[in-house]
């Protein structure tokens, strides 16, 4: 599966995209977590999973061939 | 007076394939609302004027401030005390005195939401904060017209269309507002000001594609932007099939974790009790302490709080204070629960303070 990471996603990954396998949205949240640590976890805290283009609001829902990971931003 | 669509300053878009003299006619009858007319309103506003859209409506309660003027570039030097819609309003004059501008000096609420949304075609959201950006969102849906929204950060930006009745909206791609000190504000991050206007001329862009008809809007899509890169990127988002539908409008403030808290002391509340001498706890930046503080605070920025927490009494009756209410909230949470049962946060920050105690405080 095809993880892309948008602005302070892309930033804690240190990539902008990546290859990982995970079953679920959860176990992706956790796998990133320990891979990048506090920073990651900061994002992940406010950022969207879009799970084939679809948001995530379950850590169950199954993955699919990709998934991005966006922070929101708040200034204008 | 009016704007003419067939004026000489518009003869490059209506040689434009695909333009014509029927795009132009479309964009001088079409009514536009900015919310905000600060960072990326700036960008939006003169670009809109400029191409000859015919009404631009402006919301926005904030003063020109000299910390707007590197990235605010519709306000001038001359304009630092001045209303945002009035100093907007003056600049798009001098670019065209046909263009129409309604100023709505105040800020956008559930209170004025829906009844200025409906006397509009479509709204663009440069606001700066969640609130507003939910409430945009929910009214846009709710009168049924297009939202055109961007955001900026530090190095990047963010823009797509929210059109419930064609797409997804905002709810679709953040269905629930961060925790209020999860996402860094521009004061406290800061920006990079041609950030904004990449951002703004992208939102201006949409604005006149979904008026005329002219391309295809950015719905369902988001781009992204990163300076430091120069790229752009693209991400797709559908509806959330599993979003509750959108039937009202609700309070912004608490959907975004903003509401007043019982350990809350309001500026007034707080001037009545300086007598008291109650420790003033500053959690801002020093460069922020530097344009104004309380008399008297103490200067601990938020960041550093955890390791400097010891210094301070726990018995002792701590206001903790920042600049709008937001990190003092996070502060607080910090001092409760090292034991300081005493400890409030001044609601609205010291921004509360200058406008309703002390006017003669410099804002930023």
């Amino acid at each position: 599966m095809l993880v892309r990471y948008f602005a302070a996603a892309a930033e804690a990954a240190g990539v902008e995209e990546e290859t990982l396998s995970a079953d679920t949205v959860g176990a992706l949240r956790t796998q990133l977590v320990e891979r990048y640590g506090d920073t990651m976890s900061r994002v992940l805290r406010a950022g969207s999973f879009l799970v084939d283009g679809v948001v995530s609001r379950d850590d169950a829902r199954a993955l699919g061939a990709r998934v991005d990971v966006l922070p929101p931003f708040a200034g204008g | 007076m009016s704007v003419d669509p067939a004026s000489e300053r518009y003869a490059r878009q209506r040689v434009l394939p695909g333009f014509g003299p029927a795009a132009q006619a479309k964009l001088a009858r079409a009514r536009i609302l900015v919310i905000g007319a600060g960072g990326l309103g700036s960008a939006v506003i003169p670009a809109l004027a400029a191409a000859g859209v015919g009404t631009i409506g402006i919301i926005d309660d904030d003063r020109v401030e000299e910390s707007n003027l590197a990235r605010q570039l519709i306000h001038g030097a001359a304009d630092v005390g001045s209303a945002k819609v009035a100093s907007a309003a003056a600049t798009v004059a001098g670019l065209d005195p046909a263009t129409v501008v309604e100023q709505h000096d105040s800020r956008l609420s559930p209170a004025n939401a829906l009844e200025l949304f409906d006397r509009y075609d479509l709204v663009i959201d440069g606001s700066d904060n969640f609130p507003t950006r939910y409430l945009a969102n929910d009214a846009a849906v709710l009168i049924g017209i297009p939202l055109v929204w961007g955001a900026v950060a530090q190095y990047g930006g963010q823009a797509g269309v929210s059109w419930a009745s064609v797409g997804p909206t905002y709810r679709d791609l953040f269905p629930v507002p961060p925790a209020p000190d999860s996402v860094e504000s521009c004061e406290v991050g800061g920006v990079l000001p041609t950030v904004c206007a990449v951002i703004g001329a992208i939102l201006a862009t949409e604005a006149i594609k979904i008026v005329t008809g002219v391309g295809t809007p950015l719905v369902g899509r988001v781009i992204t932007f990163d300076a430091l890169s120069g790229g752009f990127r693209e991400l797709a988002c559908e509806r959330d099939p599993t979003a509750l539908p959108i039937t009202g409008l609700v309070d912004y403030e608490a959907l975004c974790g903003l509401a007043p808290l019982a350990e809350s002391i309001t500026a007034a509340e707080l001037a009545s009790r300086l007598g008291d001498a109650p420790v003033l706890l500053d959690v801002r930046e020093s460069w922020e302490a530097e344009i104004a503080q309380l008399p008297g605070a103490l200067l601990i920025p938020l960041a550093s709080l955890g390791g400097a927490i010891d210094q301070l009494d726990p018995h002792a009756a701590v206001v903790v204070y920042c600049h709008h209410g937001i990190r003092s909230r996070s502060a607080l949470a910090l001092l409760r629960a090292r034991g300081f049962d005493h400890a409030q946060h001044l609601d609205g920050g010291i921004d509360a303070w200058a406008r309703e105690i002390d006017p003669t405080m410099a804002r930023y």
